[in-house]
């Protein structure tokens, strides 16, 4: 038995050695430190040692070894987190069918996707990579850093929340998409809300079915005739949604139908984590920040749709001014590169401070995505995510220089300006060689 | 086909009749292999030895002298030769005539069934291999070429491809090939074709719930057995049962894998469902070869086949770091897997043709595969991970008599395979004349035929691939399909050997004659008979 525990130890300690052993020792010096919630540094230094932030404050000195960057006059924010993305993914919607929630996100990364090295270019180090919007459940979606040249394994976050895709609207009920053959169903927004139903009924079933099963194995009377339940992956993911195990992040543009689902949550007792896209948010801010669920949105693109027709740029602030966890997603692998630009519009439509407009890309997904205790911010003991901009990050003129994660850089605008010269005057040379080669003939 | 034919027809069913009366019955005669180098790959070398081949077995193998050869024994000079254990490639297509495919439904299935037995029914796990072979003789001779005696032949489409056969090439007859069947199920990272799952995340999700329905039909059936009375009877399931032996009894799953993502997959699914699982494809393997040290247990099956995927980070990036890729780093998989000291068989998995499998054993031995690794991958280390390697795969006595005889060190580039015997049954191998001269046409391309003779006219058409001096082809008329093979190009010189098949039953044309750019000539011969070949050139998009 001693043997037993003793072993438990030495192989929980192996567990808890081995997945803190990640990361790199770097020391940030002289830059402008936004913590995004612990105020500014006008001059500081950022200790990071083993992918972890051991220090901040000022005149850090490096211990032994470690690799310091002098980033005076440069502007350093955690790394900027997208709370909706479909990068790093091989395909992104399961559209044979209108409910998928067995599929899985994380079984089909792409580490190789370029757009992972579009959004280090742009300072984010952390992505809720998704399931599409085209069925009212899709799939389970997936938590990464971008740590472009590491694997998929090495990617993946495993201690954010689990959350699984649904959507409301003209997606799921494939408006936008021509049909050919027969079409799907549902075909309505009632039609959505109805299967959505009709599925945790059956999950409800599912789980009850279990319970007996598992309840009638105890009492030893009636063992022998009992048949083992099959197992459904798909039940069992909505079965961890009645479980608490897993939270809803809901596509969703307009206001009744929002509520609609935050009713259908209520009903059967799942926890949404956070509506996507919701341009109609401002009309039921009061209702979300209530219920505590968030937004995750466009900052100033709407009318693309008929749904979205009634967006507005200040939805955003206004929003967060009513107690709503916002937060801005790029959606794109090309909007994925500016996100800190949209957060500015976030000052200029609707007037939030510059430490409010710099949560909406940090500490808020954060909070969103499970992870805000590792991320989201520079404090002491999360991890050295961060990104070095030239200016402010909010200013217009700004460019990220650096992303750092887990105290290892993975984008150095520089060093990349650099090879892409030498790449050039290299391919000049040898095109010059060739050309010499063929006057001689 | 014209009305005329028939008279030639009914010559040509006679002759078939005698041409098979003569040759149904197979002796393997006792062979002595006299004088050649003996290249074992288990023991070590023998310069000059003998090799005694009865009844289909190596009886006994060893140095001049100290081997004596039975009376019996057809005596078979090797002076300057090589014996090898015939070569085994254990992942092909080949051989196989699948069922027609039904064309792709447009768009996506308009379902939300969620009856498994719709996913289920678009997937073949119980097609086996060994029913649907059709060995084509232009086939196995092309194999025999290149020294390869055994090949597993797989089914190739769906997610669920079906199940495998290993055979010996040791003729044209489909039973007498069988060497184990079936020997693993096949199973691929596709889509479904407009069914679900529609998707790569989709099709994970159906192959987990697969292993998992099975393993429960399975326990339930096995409860129903031991005590049948007040339990409801387990409904019969085709597509579960096939599964059964793979899931629950641990029979081999070959992951066809692509890419290194699919590497990741297949192992992914070999712990989760502690399955037999195999990985085969695998021409990105290089880049997880730390995965595979912890996974040494599982085999690995490499494939010859030098194409970066779609996904790969090296096809993305320009045109050059593109041709670099084919040329340079693919073809140093096998390589660089065999510097981690990664154990691996070599398997010909989506290459287009045999010929090309030396060329690119070649390559992989250019790019550092040292050549006795890629004999063992080959040979031993194929027959060891298909549970064989108590009958085949080396030579040593009282194993399987597939034996090569080359002219060289095998793989070498100027090597030719001279003879092969495949379960003690010889094959010589036709060469090219001697002294073929350049050609002077290039015949490849699609011909209409017009075969003439006093007993009538045919015509169909014919299609012609060239390699150098080397023609292959077929030519297709109502009869069926025609294989060509052993087509000799020299100068403007052709001759050809046609596989022609009625009634059942193959017999061989053989051609000879001139070629233009657009045009053939020739005759037909064929036991007493000839006929007269013109065929004219189809210019592309007519046909």
């Amino acid at each position: 038995m001693k043997r037993k525990t003793i072993g438990i130890i030495l192989g929980l300690s192996l567990v808890f050695f081995s997945s803190f052993s990640f990361g790199q020792d770097l020391l940030i010096k002289n830059s402008t430190i936004l913590t995004v919630t612990k105020g500014i540094i006008p001059k500081g230094d950022i200790l990071i040692i083993k992918g972890i932030i051991k220090q901040i404050g000022e005149n850090i000195k490096a211990p032994k070894g470690v690799k310091i960057i002098d980033a005076s006059g440069k502007y350093v924010i955690p790394g900027i987190i997208d709370s909706h993305t479909h990068i790093a993914l091989t395909g992104t919607n399961e559209s044979a069918e209108a409910i998928t929630a067995e599929v899985k996100m994380r079984d089909v990364l792409n580490a190789e996707d370029h757009s992972i090295y579009t959004a280090i270019t742009g300072g984010v180090t952390m992505v809720h990579t998704m399931h599409g919007s085209g069925n009212p459940i899709g799939g389970e979606n997936v938590v990464i850093k971008t740590k472009w040249g590491k694997t998929s394994e090495e990617m993946i976050v495993h201690s954010a929340y689990r959350t699984l895709k649904f959507a409301l609207g003209e997606n799921p009920k494939r408006s936008n998409s021509p049909t050919v053959g027969t079409p799907r169903y549902p075909q309505s927004r009632m039609g959505v809300n109805a299967i959505i139903r009709r599925e945790f009924l059956k999950a409800k079933n599912y789980m009850e079915q279990w319970d007996r099963y598992l309840k009638a194995k105890k009492s030893k009377k009636t063992t022998k005739n009992l048949i083992l339940p099959r197992k459904d992956l798909r039940m069992e993911q909505l079965a961890d949604m009645l479980r608490g195990k897993m939270v809803a992040r809901c596509h969703s543009y307009r206001a009744d139908e929002t509520l609609e689902f935050i009713n259908l949550s209520k009903e059967f007792g799942f926890k949404i984590a956070c509506f996507e896209h919701a341009s109609e948010a401002f009309k039921i801010a009061r209702e979300l920040a209530e219920e505590k669920i968030g937004i995750s949105v466009f900052l100033d693109n709407w009318a693309y749709k008929v749904e979205a027709s009634e967006g507005i740029a200040y939805s955003a602030a206004y929003c967060t001014k009513k107690g709503v966890l916002v937060s801005i997603n790029s959606d794109s692998n090309e909007r994925i590169r500016r996100l800190f630009n949209d957060a500015a519009k976030a000052m200029k439509y609707g007037g939030l401070s510059e430490e409010e407009a710099l949560k909406l890309i940090t500490i808020n997904p954060a909070i969103q995505l499970g992870v805000d205790k590792i991320v989201g911010s520079l404090e002491v003991g999360k991890h050295g995510d961060i990104a070095i901009f030239n200016e402010h990050p909010l200013s217009a003129y700004t460019l990220c220089e650096k992303t750092i994660i887990e105290g290892e850089v993975y984008f150095d605008r520089a060093q990349y300006l650099k090879e892409r010269e030498e790449m050039e005057k290299k391919k000049k040379e040898e095109a010059k060689k060739k050309e010499k080669k063929g006057g001689t003939r | 086909m014209k009305i005329k034919k028939n008279r030639l027809l009914i010559c040509l069913f006679v002759a078939i009749f005698f041409f098979t009366a003569t040759s149904s019955a197979r002796v393997t005669p006792t062979y002595a292999i006299v004088n050649c180098k003996i290249i074992p790959v288990i023991g070590s070398h023998i310069e000059k030895g003998i090799i005694i081949i009865r009844d289909g077995l190596i009886e006994s193998l060893g140095p001049q002298g100290k081997i004596s050869i039975p009376e019996d024994a057809e005596i078979i000079k090797a002076d300057g030769l090589f014996a090898y254990p015939g070569l085994i490639d254990a992942h092909t297509n080949l051989f196989l005539e699948l069922p027609k495919e039904e064309p792709r439904r447009p768009g996506a299935a308009r379902t939300t069934a969620t009856d498994p037995r719709q996913k289920e029914k678009a997937q073949n796990p119980d097609l086996m291999a060994a029913k649907l072979l059709k060995p084509k003789k232009a086939a196995v001779s092309n194999l025999h070429k290149i020294g390869i005696t055994t090949v597993l032949a797989a089914p190739e489409r769906g997610i669920y491809a079906g199940q495998s056969v290993l055979l010996n090439v040791n003729g044209e007859k489909a039973e007498p090939m069988v060497i184990k069947s079936p020997v693993a199920l096949h199973v691929n990272f596709v889509t479904g074709r407009g069914t679900y799952p529609s998707s790569l995340m989709g099709t994970m999700a159906f192959l987990r719930q697969s292993f998992l329905d099975t393993a429960h039909y399975f326990s339930h059936k096995s409860q129903f057995t031991k005590s049948s009375r007040g339990l409801k009877r387990p409904e019969y399931n085709p597509f579960l049962e096939a599964l059964t032996p793979y899931v629950v009894k641990k029979s081999p799953v070959f992951f066809n894998c692509a890419n290194l993502e699919d590497i990741k997959r297949a192992l992914g699914l070999i712990k989760e469902f502690k399955l037999n699982g195999f990985l085969t494809g695998a021409n990105e393997a290089w880049r997880v070869a730390d995965l595979l040290i912890k996974n040494a247990k599982v085999p690995l099956l490499v494939s010859l086949n030098f194409k970066p995927p779609s996904t790969s980070i090296y096809v993305n990036q320009g045109e050059e770091l593109k041709k670099k890729a084919e040329e340079e780093i693919y073809p140093a998989n096998a390589a660089n897997l065999n510097k981690k000291r990664l154990t691996f068989a070599l398997t010909s998995l989506g290459l287009k043709k045999s010929s090309d499998i030396p060329k690119n054993v070649q390559k992989a031995i250019k790019a550092g595969l040292p050549k006795q690794e890629a004999l063992k991958a080959m040979t031993i280390i194929p027959a060891k991970f298909l549970g064989v390697s108590n009958f085949l795969g080396s030579l040593e006595p009282g194993k399987i008599a597939n034996v090569i005889l080359t002219s060289g060190e095998i793989f070498g580039e100027k090597t030719n395979v001279e003879r092969v015997f495949v379960d003690g049954i010889s094959f010589e191998i036709k060469k090219p004349p001697k002294g073929a001269k350049p050609t002077t046409v290039n015949i490849a391309g699609k011909w209409s035929l017009k075969v003439s003779g006093p007993m009538g006219e045919i015509e169909s058409t014919m299609e012609l691939e060239q390699d150098g001096n080397q023609i292959s082809g077929s030519i297709s008329s109502s009869m069926g399909r025609w294989e060509i093979r052993d087509g000799i190009l020299s100068g403007n010189e052709l001759a050809l050997s046609i596989s022609a098949t009625m009634m059942g039953q193959t017999m061989d044309l053989s051609f000879s004659g001139t070629t233009e750019k657009d045009s053939i000539e020739g005759t037909i011969t064929f036991m007493e008979w000839s006929m007269e070949l013109t065929a004219t050139r189809i210019p592309d998009g007519e046909f």
